[in-house]
């Protein structure tokens, strides 16, 4: 296989896993659709589908992010996303992760914004206990949020200085954004697991779709639209315009080697980095470089001269 | 951090009784806690309106509401339960370390595994950083999540590039012709359009030692890198010409293929560690290779009696010492008994008993052993007469030179060093008389059990350089830092006042301290903005000219502007070394401090740096401040200081005095 086919094929196939994975999410929605005999069945599938996928992204992906730089990256970056999720549990679970999987996701493009994800809860979870039959949706939600900020526009207006000020106002909106709908979608699978039965929020099946909707609607709203969700959506935001461009600096100065990283991102990536002057050129080890514009740009492959033998 | 089976048990059933509890708050909320059996509440039943007028909100609550809301959650919190002790059952890590090794997934499992092996340097950092900031007068998240981000990141290079190096992800191995480990012919380095090296004809041959200098940023790591492949195909550098490591083309071939027979050392190898222990950092090429456990194992014992390192095989690779964690670097690239080997910068961290360990090795591998061995280092004394071959890279060419016998040449800022250097003579001359500006007392420092500082006392006074000198782990790092941050009353006193009594403002004007890990201290986009920064804490000015200052640019110099501009607006980890711990020093004088310290401000420098740095000092002092480095660099301290102390296992010895 050559690595375009490859990508391509992760591509899709993360894209396939996304698809059935948001259905996993979407089944009380679904449950409504299917004959009344069936319907028992669905919140067990639904269970019993998310943790199969996450095994099939894993391996689906695997093959594609084999490489060191970006296996390293990926690690390191999962130790210090989990570290920031163990570190801000006490107040309140996922606010502060949010603006690293943001930025990273950013940088580094979807598919690894994804993986980081994943990783992080992954990790979180070893490290702290904690795993449940929650952990494979927060594994998906929290790879669709890094991964979002990955396929957002590449911001080309004006000068290297307001297109870094537009790409930090961009990701600060969707921070704010990807708090909320990652609220909302966690609440719509496991909504009618927590209310259970005989409540008059509870999940019915056979009840109207506007009455589901309604019971839905209030129950995120008391339970986490208001709270949770907004801390996490100010701390986001806060961290994204604090930490933003600072941490986007830092990610991109040590962007991952040269066809991967490009392949990665599919784009040039805007300018936050003050570009390296000639009169400074020289300082420092290679292995951190610049990512600013024109520094992106590959050298031209100049005719190689024969060597003498 | 190290969770034991009984933590996910735990956190199991935290999670199963808490969601039973939350289905009983959800039914008595929602009018649903109603049914047999005694009232306990009798909440007033509010009717919604809207699209929400099937709800009700409250109502009776009943004992058998209760019990029948608590069951209703049982089928969930039992499956809650059930994950739980299966996560405490099964050993999660050892799962992980297995299928990174092989498998389907591993990938995604060594990547959990690079995480894991992170953490203990992760939260290392953190204390560090911590320190820093609080040495700089910090306390914003930025100060503390910005400078351990850029540690992380750099770490993640290094580890990236080490792993490649051993032949991670390596799809097929190459296949070398042993005579002819390196062969340079009409080779030119450079990233984008700016050459490095041009031109370079080298040929190196087996059984020798090849030491490469120059300066810093004169292409030594470049010309290792582009030996290693690292250059062509993880830096994304460009190759000219033709670069042949054993017999196959290096712009062709990654380092991952050839990782059987090129070994590297990389300059900064504690960042480069892969795995938790040092038997298992040993054994990795191998392992990610699917070599037998029971070999691998045979191999890392050999390899590690070779070096005389097989006490550290079960020591965690974050306890190392500078110089075990050399030799064990060393150790990991020769485990398949490389043709070449490439070592960047092995001294610059070490004090000197080690790295005459260092020397010894690497002189025994290429004479002894037949391994090709190519250094780049720049200091030359403990390299005596082993090397076989001296090059030194010079304006991009490559020079054979004959043993470097001088010195450093210092020369490039010789007349202002000496200037400067009258100055402090005179100021220092015209103080002497004075009382001293800050006095220690008995100070004691213990980390644990071990007591780090032991009862140490000594004067300083105004325009004063006094050099601690002694080797690694002596004590000197601890010492500074509890004279800036003193662990109890009345043993520092600065200007006649007790530091340990004053207000964080207070003692950033007593004294400051420039760490050894200088850049934990910096966390701005740009050096104007860090300046600035500085300016704000301080209450003061001036940080940005004194900066320039200490870099030897004059402001009003109408031809340097550009220069300065220029250097304003690039991000501080974009300087050299030199610079940015002169940008720190600028940065720490800003309160103006009567006492300045600095840990080890020569150590990984090249001559112009140490220059650079020496007259920055220099400077300080002869603004008034006393100056006390410590430094294992015995030229540094001759050159600049004006006093020395020397420091061995915890006490100041005896007979220190003042140099004339």
């Amino acid at each position: 296989m050559n690595g375009r086919y490859r990508a391509q094929w992760s591509r899709v196939s993360l894209v396939i896993a996304s698809i059935v994975a948001f259905a996993g999410f979407a089944w009380p929605l679904i449950a409504m659709a299917v004959p009344s005999e069936a319907r028992a069945a669905v919140p067990l599938l639904a269970l019993a589908l998310l943790p199969a996928v996450v095994v099939a992204v894993a391996l689906a992906l695997d093959r594609e992010m084999n490489s060191a730089t970006t296996v390293a990256m990926l690690g390191v970056l999962t130790a210090v996303a989990a570290a920031i999720r163990i570190a801000s549990t006490g107040v309140g679970g996922l606010e502060a992760v949010f603006v690293i999987l943001i930025l990273a996701g950013r940088v580094f493009g979807a598919r690894f914004g994804f993986l980081l994800g994943m990783l992080t809860i992954a990790l979180s979870s070893v490290l702290w206990g904690g795993f449940g039959p929650w952990t494979p949706f927060q594994m998906f939600a929290c790879g669709w949020v890094a991964a979002g900020a990955g396929v957002l526009p590449r911001m080309t207006s004006g000068s290297p200085r307001t297109a870094a000020r537009l790409e930090i106002l961009m990701l600060l909106g969707y921070g704010i954004l990807a708090s909320y709908a990652f609220g909302l979608i966690m609440n719509l699978w496991f909504w009618p697991f927590a209310v259970g039965s005989g409540t008059d929020i509870s999940y019915s099946a056979g009840a109207p779709v506007g009455q589901n909707l309604a019971s839905f609607g209030l129950y995120s709203l008391m339970t986490s639209t208001l709270t949770w969700d907004t801390v996490r959506a100010v701390t986001t935001a806060v961290g994204i315009i604090f930490f933003g461009p600072a941490a986007l600096a830092a990610l991109r100065r040590a962007k991952i080697g040269r066809a991967r990283a490009t392949r990665q991102s599919g784009r040039k990536t805007p300018a936050t980095t003050t570009p390296r002057n000639s009169a400074l050129l020289d300082g420092g080890t290679q292995m951190r470089r610049s990512t600013a514009p024109g520094a992106a740009v590959a050298p031209p492959r100049v005719q190689r001269p024969s060597a003498p033998v | 951090m190290r969770p034991t089976r009984f933590t996910y048990l735990k956190a199991a059933i935290v999670l199963a009784v808490g969601f039973v509890m939350l289905r009983i708050v959800y039914r008595i909320v929602f009018g649903g806690a109603g049914g047999n059996g005694v009232v306990l509440l009798e909440l007033p039943r509010i009717r919604l309106g809207g699209p929400f007028e099937h709800i009700t909100l409250f109502g009776d609550v009943t004992t058998g509401g209760i019990t029948n809301a608590a069951a209703s959650a049982i089928p969930f919190a039992a499956l809650v339960l059930a994950i739980g002790t299966i996560s405490a059952v099964v050993n999660i890590r050892r799962l992980l370390t297995r299928g990174a090794d092989r498998g389907p997934v591993r990938t995604v499992a060594r990547a959990l595994v690079v995480a894991l092996a992170t953490f203990p340097a992760l939260l290392d950092a953190v204390r560090r950083v911590r320190r820093a900031r609080e040495l700089r007068g910090e306390r914003g998240a930025a100060s503390l999540i910005i400078p351990v981000l850029e540690h992380t990141v750099e770490r993640a290079v290094a580890l990236g590039a080490s792993m490649e190096v051993r032949g991670f992800a390596a799809a097929k191995r190459a296949e070398p012709r042993c005579e002819y480990p390196a062969i340079i012919r009409d080779a030119s380095l450079g990233y984008r359009d700016r050459w490095s090296l041009a031109a370079i004809n080298l040929e190196f041959t087996p059984g020798t030692l090849t030491v490469i200098t120059g300066a810093t940023g004169s292409g030594k790591s470049t010309l290792l890198s582009a030996l290693s492949g690292l250059f062509q195909h993880v830096f994304d550098g460009t190759q000219l010409g033709s670069i042949e490591v054993a017999g196959l083309d290096r712009d062709a071939v990654p380092p991952r293929e050839t990782a059987g027979f090129v070994g590297v050392v990389s300059q900064s190898v504690r960042v480069s560690f892969v795995a938790a222990t040092v038997a298992e950092e040993l054994g990795f090429a191998l392992v990610i290779r699917g070599v037998a456990p029971i070999i691998v194992e045979a191999c890392v014992a050999e390899i590690a009696g070779r070096l005389g390192i097989a006490h550290l095989l079960p020591r965690e690779t974050c306890a190392l010492s500078a110089g075990e964690a050399c030799l064990v670097a060393i150790g990991a690239a020769l485990i398949e008994h490389p043709v070449l080997l490439l070592v960047d910068e092995p001294l610059a961290d070490l004090d000197e008993p080690a790295r005459a360990r260092v020397v010894d090795v690497l002189d025994r591998l290429a004479h002894h052993a037949g391994v090709c061995v190519v250094v780049a280092e720049h200091t030359f004394s403990e390299w005596a007469d082993r090397p076989d071959a001296w090059l030194e890279l010079r304006e991009g060419a490559v020079h054979r030179i004959a043993r470097p016998t001088q010195a450093p040449d210092y020369s490039a800022t010789g007349t202002q060093i000496v200037g400067a250097q009258a100055a402090v003579a005179q100021a220092a001359g015209s103080q002497s008389r004075h009382a001293p500006i800050a006095e220690i007392t008995k100070l004691s420092v213990s980390h644990g059990e071990l007591a780090a500082v032991v009862g140490a006392s000594l004067t300083l006074r105004p325009a004063e350089i006094v050099a601690l000198r002694g080797p690694n782990g002596a004590g000197k790092s601890s010492l500074l830092h509890a004279i800036a941050r003193p662990n109890q009353r009345g043993v520092v006193v600065i200007d006649t006042r007790d530091v340990y009594t004053l207000s964080r403002r207070q003692r950033r004007r007593a004294v400051a301290l420039v760490p050894e890990v200088f850049d934990d201290l910096l966390f701005a986009t740009t050096v104007e903005a860090e300046c600035a920064r500085a300016d704000r804490r301080a209450a003061a000015s001036g940080t940005a000219l004194r900066f320039t200052r200490l870099l030897g640019i004059e402001l009003d110099t109408a031809s340097l502007n550009g220069r300065t501009s220029a250097i304003m607006a690039s991000h501080p980890r974009d300087l050299s070394a030199g610079e940015r711990l002169c940008l720190v020093i600028a940065i720490q004088l800003s309160a103006r401090p009567r006492v300045l310290l600095v840990d080890e401000p020569s150590r990984g420098l090249d001559a112009a740096a140490r220059a650079l740095v020496g007259a920055a000092i220099v400077e300080a002092a002869a603004a008034g401040a006393a100056v006390l480095i410590a430094t294992h660099d015995r030229d540094f301290a001759s050159r600049y200081a004006t006093g020395e102390f020397t420091m061995g296992s915890g006490r100041l010895e005896a007979g220190a005095g003042v140099i004339s």
